[in-house]
């Protein structure tokens, strides 16, 4: 059973509406900054997030710590740190919940790192769908701000720093950091590859740093507790912290739990989304998001972690898991995750472009039964091809496609067999038009 | 210097440069379609993968992407790389529409190349091809965006190379579609080059469509002749029709570039009036005829009224050797020197900048793009030398800055300085701009002659100068500079401006800056018009005319009685001319008026002709084909007379020179060769200068006549006050080149006549407030006996009390006395 004092992300949970700053502050709010100003240079801020094994929430689990040590200390001014609320990626949607449950906790910990790098400024960035959280974190901020947490000498330090709410147009690209950073500066957002790194010229060409919104949110608890603390919460050595685990799919009950890192996924399932619906039984999940493989049966029992999951040959991405049962068509399924890509791709580089959109049709026609025996070695070719893209994007949108061809190869080949989808019909017949 | 091997070859590049350049070094032309030298690396096509073997870098990877460095081992035919590339043309091939047949890039499509080179032959894809809709994008450039492989090229060299914003990239994934928010002609006046860079048929030439398959032309290198800055083309001609431009690449000119106006203003070549067949009174006779005709008339005039009584008259936009023929002709008949500028101060100033030009300050137009600042005065680049604003504006995403001191409203596509002091100001600004970059450290160990020049200078009474601040502003980013370039005009400059702007080069080349000196002439070969010119002063031929002292003029290639100034009293004049003689290819207005007309060839049709550009660089241009009537291939119903003739319809156009080589021989009587090599050597002996030209001539290389040192002292030539023509009630009115419409070759060519927009008079917006005109208004003029109307434009960016009227072939300019007038104010009227 997880012991219930385990809650960090969600201590302050309050049913159905946000927690206010009171309570935030009566939960120990904003203490880890009030003490950081005073008693700790920025550097020591770092080190601390840097001890405590923090990794990126956004998916690619990179250390937190590394990357707050990234800005040089001589790097010019003014720094940014880009709070990357553009949560887009099928399947999850802890950040909002995060930003719903405790504003302030996430706004705690954007202003921290932003000491941390010694910034001047910090972004919400922030996808249109997400307007009602835009609206809220713009509120919680002009209180932050009139309590003096945020703006010019924060609580009488030297340290002065600003958080604005940026509205993105909406697009999955401006998720990836680079493209991120060339949406605020209103340009077409593309990634950007080989040039000068984004810890010395990011945004407007100045030192920028951009985490995830869960990801800033443990900062404060981190340097609350100390950095052991934080990394004693995991269950396994590697983990460090709570994890916010979106649960959705076949399941009792979806939603986004905070359990300790490196719970197993069978847990996970069982206990905190109350098991398989009836009458259901587990196929196979996607760990992170629409961007990582499906994983059948047989990693029922992985421990739910960075470092378990890369051994095992997947990623933890997001932590957003998506829970098929033995009732759902993988083909159909990875076809759906694909339209998905073909739809968001930025149409910079010709794998991404055009090269997904022949992987969907291929699937395509696999579910709609005009498949062919010579799909699959077309599919697994194109799909590893998909690594030599421009950026992160196409690798991640063909890993769904990997995993079907890994580990339900079999399914593929009943869809040709078979002239027919030997799960029923899926409503999936739009893809033609798509064009 | 690192060394690599790639597919077993070693090699060594200069550090920074990337797997794809080097391998090309090699002769390894790695596939590319995103990657242009001009554009640099993007990293989105992916076909240029490769597979890292050895070294820093491993595994497969963009060749564009990666840099050169020591011990790498690259295969270029690694078998997954090789797979990978496969599969990169099988995706842009998906959408790719099957229409090569009937595609106007097909034969010289990279896409093609690559596709077939690939071995990508059989479609797998099944799915339906995307659509989009096309664009009208003006008389230039078709759309057909269907065909896009979505390289990025297009977008890049519009927006960040050439800095216009009205194409780009819409939409995203595989319906990213490039073109405008909607259908209209393109702003940049660069637009074409897209044709030039788009590797497939997306961005095609409109002028051209249909003509033809790159294999159905002659082609050849060549000169465009639409300014002085002698960009470098390919011209291709099919039926005896000059029917395209396309950029050539030169690294010291134009890079890989031209203007529109370079690209669509060759059709004056092919013009229905084009003179074709020699003419006596109107009436068409045989070359012989001609010949023998003007011989006849002028010796009996020589023998008359003697050798002053015949004048000749060439212009800045012949060959070089024509123009030395024509020196040489008047030379061997003993006539008067021939005149090659219209204008005789115009001539001046052009004289003065070649006298100023050496190999010290000389620099290339590709030179200006690594300069860190550039003070350009009396020049207009977008309309007088199009391609100098693009080599400023790579100068300025590098980092450099610009700035402009000209009363005209330039515009840019970048930011700079604009000082809009009146001509008659200029000097003085240009030197408030050095004093200051002087105020820390003036050099020690000058010359007498430049502590001369310098404590002038820097003269306290040198007195303050309009725009005093922003003149201390830009001489601060002048005295930072490390590399500046002094650009400077010819045409709407004082009279020593020229001399001016070379005595600041060299001042700065004192106080340790690798400074350049660039100048901007009126025509393609108005270096060689200045240096063949005799150099003593004359008496304007018009003047001479009205005396009735010249009773015959030859006029070659130039026309007096369309494009002078003061028409009314050339065309006085004409009347007390007993005999014309024209040789040109346009149909011009002294061509209508000529008694006899010699037609003669174009750059395109004329075996080997040379020109110097602004910086001095002899270029040489190739004939294309034989030249003729083009051929008509649509008969409009009537099959064309099948008539055998013994010549090329339309064919019988020889070179000036060679016209004059025969008129000499009947004149004197006996064999008088005007051959090349004797040309220049005559030449030689009279000007050293041309000492180099023998030398290169034969072996048509592209070399820089300028000396070394030049012989006139440095620093000579004090300051004039120019006259300020406004004030007291009255404007200035700047007659001025335009991007299309006033260049004399390019307004014939119905093309770049598309382009052209109608009259305009443009005014200070605080000087039309006065006059109680706004944008808009129509507006008319009446300046002794001249009546204009055109349409008023208001720009807040230019002199105040100057008009500035572009030369258009609409409005009657050449009535003007001069291409300065001072108007007043009441002679300016609103219309109704």
């Amino acid at each position: 059973m997880i012991p219930v004092d385990v809650k960090v992300l969600f201590k302050n949970a309050q049913p159905g509406r946000p927690a206010t700053f009171d309570e935030y502050c009566r939960g120990g709010g904003y203490q880890a900054l009030s003490e950081a100003i005073r008693k700790l240079a920025p550097k020591d801020v770092t080190r601390k997030v840097k001890d405590s094994g923090l990794r990126g929430r956004g998916g690619a689990g990179f250390p937190a710590g590394l990357k707050w040590a990234g800005i040089p200390e001589k790097a010019g001014f003014p720094r940014y740190v880009i709070a990357n609320t553009d949560e887009m990626e099928p399947g999850t949607f802890k950040d909002r919940v995060l930003v719903n449950t405790d504003p302030h906790m996430v706004i705690e910990g954007t202003i921290l790192a932003g000491y941390a790098v010694s910034a001047q400024r910090g972004i919400f960035f922030i996808r249109p769908s997400y307007e009602t959280d835009a609206e809220l974190l713009e509120r919680e901020l002009q209180v932050a701000r009139a309590a003096g947490y945020l703006g010019k000498n924060i609580l009488g330090s030297d340290f002065s720093f600003d958080i604005v709410v940026h509205r993105s147009g909406g697009r999955y690209i401006c998720g990836e950091a680079t493209a991120q950073v060339n949406a605020i500066m209103g340009n077409r957002p593309h990634p950007i590859k080989g040039g000068p790194h984004m810890a010395e010229q990011g945004l407007w060409k100045r030192p920028t740093l951009v985490n995830n919104v869960e990801t800033l949110a443990c900062a404060p608890h981190i340097l609350q507790h100390g950095p052991e603390w934080f990394k004693s919460l995991a269950k396994t050595e590697t983990g460090a912290g709570t994890k916010l685990y979106g649960v959705s799919g076949k399941v009792h009950q979806p939603g986004c739990y905070e359990l300790p890192m490196g719970t197993r996924l069978g847990e996970i399932i069982e206990e905190a989304a109350g098991g398989m619906m009836r009458g259901s039984e587990f196929k196979a999940a996607l760990p992170g998001g629409a961007s990582t493989a499906f994983m059948p049966k047989q990693y029922y029992d992985i421990e739910m972690d960075f470092e378990a999951l890369k051994k095992a040959g997947h990623r933890l991405g997001t932590g957003s898991i998506v829970v098929f049962d033995r009732q759902s068509c993988l083909v159909a399924a990875t076809l759906n995750l694909t339209e998905f890509f073909v739809r968001e791709s930025c149409g910079l580089c010709t794998p991404c472009r055009e090269g997904l959109p022949f992987i969907r049709d291929l699937l395509w026609r696999i579910e709609n039964g005009e498949g062919k025996e010579g799909f699959i070695p077309m599919l697994r070719e194109m799909s590893a091809h998909m690594r030599h893209a421009y950026c992160a994007f196409a690798p991640g949108a063909a890993e769904p496609v990997e995993g079907l061809l890994l580990y339900f190869e079999e399914e593929i080949r009943e869809h040709i067999s078979q002239r027919k989808c030997p799960f029923g019909e899926h409503g999936t017949d739009h893809a033609e038009t798509h064009h | 210097m690192p060394k690599l091997i790639i597919d077993s070859r070693e090699i060594e590049v200069p550090a920074g440069t990337k797997v794809i350049d080097a391998a090309e070094r090699l002769g390894l032309m790695i596939p590319r379609f995103c990657y242009h030298p001009a554009l640099g690396s993007l990293g989105a096509c992916r076909v240029c993968a490769v597979k890292f073997e050895e070294g820093p870098h491993k595994g497969l990877d963009m060749s564009c992407m990666v840099e050169a460095k020591e011990g790498m081992v690259v295969s270029t035919t690694d078998k997954e790389a090789v797979n990978f590339r496969k599969y990169v043309i099988e995706w842009l091939m998906i959408n790719h529409p099957l229409d090569c047949p009937v595609c106007d890039e097909g034969g010289h499509c990279l896409l093609q190349d690559e596709t077939v080179s690939g071995g990508h032959g059989i479609r797998r894809y099944r799915g339906k091809k995307r659509t989009y809709e096309d664009q009208d994008l003006g008389p230039f450039v078709q759309h057909e965006m269907n065909r896009c492989i979505h390289c990025w090229r297009c977008r890049r060299f519009y927006q960040e190379f050439t800095g216009y914003r009205d194409l780009g990239a819409m939409q995203i994934g595989n319906r990213t579609y490039f073109g405008r928010s909607c259908s209209g002609a393109l702003e940049s006046p660069f637009s074409g080059n897209l044709i030039d860079v788009c590797p497939t048929g997306v961005f095609t030439d409109k002028p051209a469509r249909y003509k033809g398959r790159r294999w159905d032309f002659e082609r050849a290198p060549s000169i465009c002749l639409h300014c002085s800055l002698g960009c470098n083309i390919t011209g291709s001609a099919r039926y005896r029709e000059v029917v395209r431009v396309e950029a050539h690449h030169h690294p010291g000119v134009n890079g890989y570039f031209i203007c529109d106006r370079g690209r669509f203003g060759f059709a004056y070549a092919n013009h229905p009036e084009r003179p074709r067949r020699a003419r006596i009174n109107g009436k068409e006779v045989s070359f012989e005829e001609a010949i023998h005709h003007t011989a006849g008339q002028l010796r009996q005039l020589r023998d008359r009224a003697g050798n002053s009584a015949i004048a000749c008259l060439g212009s800045p936009r012949s060959s070089l050797e024509t123009q030395v023929s024509l020196s040489r002709f008047c030379e061997l008949l003993d006539l008067a020197d021939p005149r090659f500028f219209l204008d005789g101060d115009v001539e001046h100033r052009v004289k003065r900048a070649v006298s100023k030009l050496d190999e010290r300050v000389a620099i290339s137009m590709r030179e200006i793009e690594d300069s860190d600042f550039v003070l350009a005065v009396g020049v207009d680049p977008i309309h007088e030398a199009p391609m100098l604003a693009l080599a400023m504006r790579q100068a300025y995403r590098k980092g450099g800055s610009v700035a402009i001191l000209d009363p005209r409203p330039v515009s840019l596509p970048f930011e700079f300085d604009h000082l809009p002091v009146a001509i008659a100001e200029m000097d003085l600004c240009l030197n408030a701009i050095m004093k200051t970059s002087l105020a820390a450290a003036v050099p020690e160990n000058l010359s007498r002659e430049a502590r001369d020049f310098c404590r002038l200078v820097v003269a306290p009474n040198a007195g303050p100068t309009a725009f005093q601040e922003r003149a201390i502003m830009v001489g601060q980013k002048l005295m930072e500079s490390r590399r500046p370039v002094i650009v400077c005009g010819t045409e709407m400059v004082g009279g020593r401006t020229a001399s001016l702007a070379g005595n600041h080069a060299l001042l700065l080349r004192c106080a340790d800056k690798k400074a350049g000196l660039f100048y901007v002439l009126p025509g393609p070969n108005a270096f060689g018009a200045a240096l063949v010119s005799a150099h003593r002063e004359w008496e304007p031929i018009l003047d001479r005319m009205e005396k009735g002292e010249i009773r015959a003029v030859v006029i070659v290639e130039a026309d007096p009685f369309g494009m002078a100034m003061d028409q009314d009293r050339w065309n006085r004049a004409l009347e007390t001319l007993e005999f014309i003689a024209v040789l040109d290819y346009l149909p011009s207005s002294s061509v209508a008026k000529a008694h006899v007309v010699f037609p003669t060839c174009t750059v395109f049709d004329t075996s080997g002709s040379s020109f110097i550009n602004q910086e001095g660089r002899v270029q040489f241009s190739s004939p294309l084909h034989h030249g003729g009537s083009p051929v008509s291939q649509v008969s409009k119903g009537s099959h064309p007379p099948r008539i055998h003739l013994d010549r090329v319809p339309g064919g019988e156009a020889k070179s000036a020179a060679e016209i004059l080589s025969e008129l000499v021989s009947v004149i004197a009587g006996k064999e008088q060769k005007m051959e090349t090599g004797d040309l220049w050597a005559w030449l030689t002996t009279d000007a050293p200068a041309f000492k180099k030209l023998s030398e290169f001539y034969s072996k048509r290389e592209s070399f820089r006549l300028v000396p070394d040192r030049q012989p006139t002292k440095d620093f000579s030539e004090a300051f004039q006050q120019e006259t300020d023509l406004r004030g007291d009630g009255h404007m200035e009115l700047m007659l001025v080149d335009r991007m299309f419409g006033t260049e004399e070759l390019s307004s014939h060519s119905q093309f770049a006549r598309e382009a052209e927009k109608p009259p305009l008079l443009i005014m200070n917006t605080s000087d039309a407030e006065r006059l109680g005109f706004t944008q808009g208004s129509r507006v008319s003029l009446q300046v002794k006996g001249v009546h204009i109307e055109a349409g008023l434009q208001c720009v807040e960016r230019m002199a105040s009390g100057v008009m500035v009227l572009p030369r258009h072939r609409g409005i009657p300019w050449q009535k003007f006395e001069a291409s300065r007038v001072s108007v007043s104010v009441d002679r300016i009227k609103r219309l109704p």
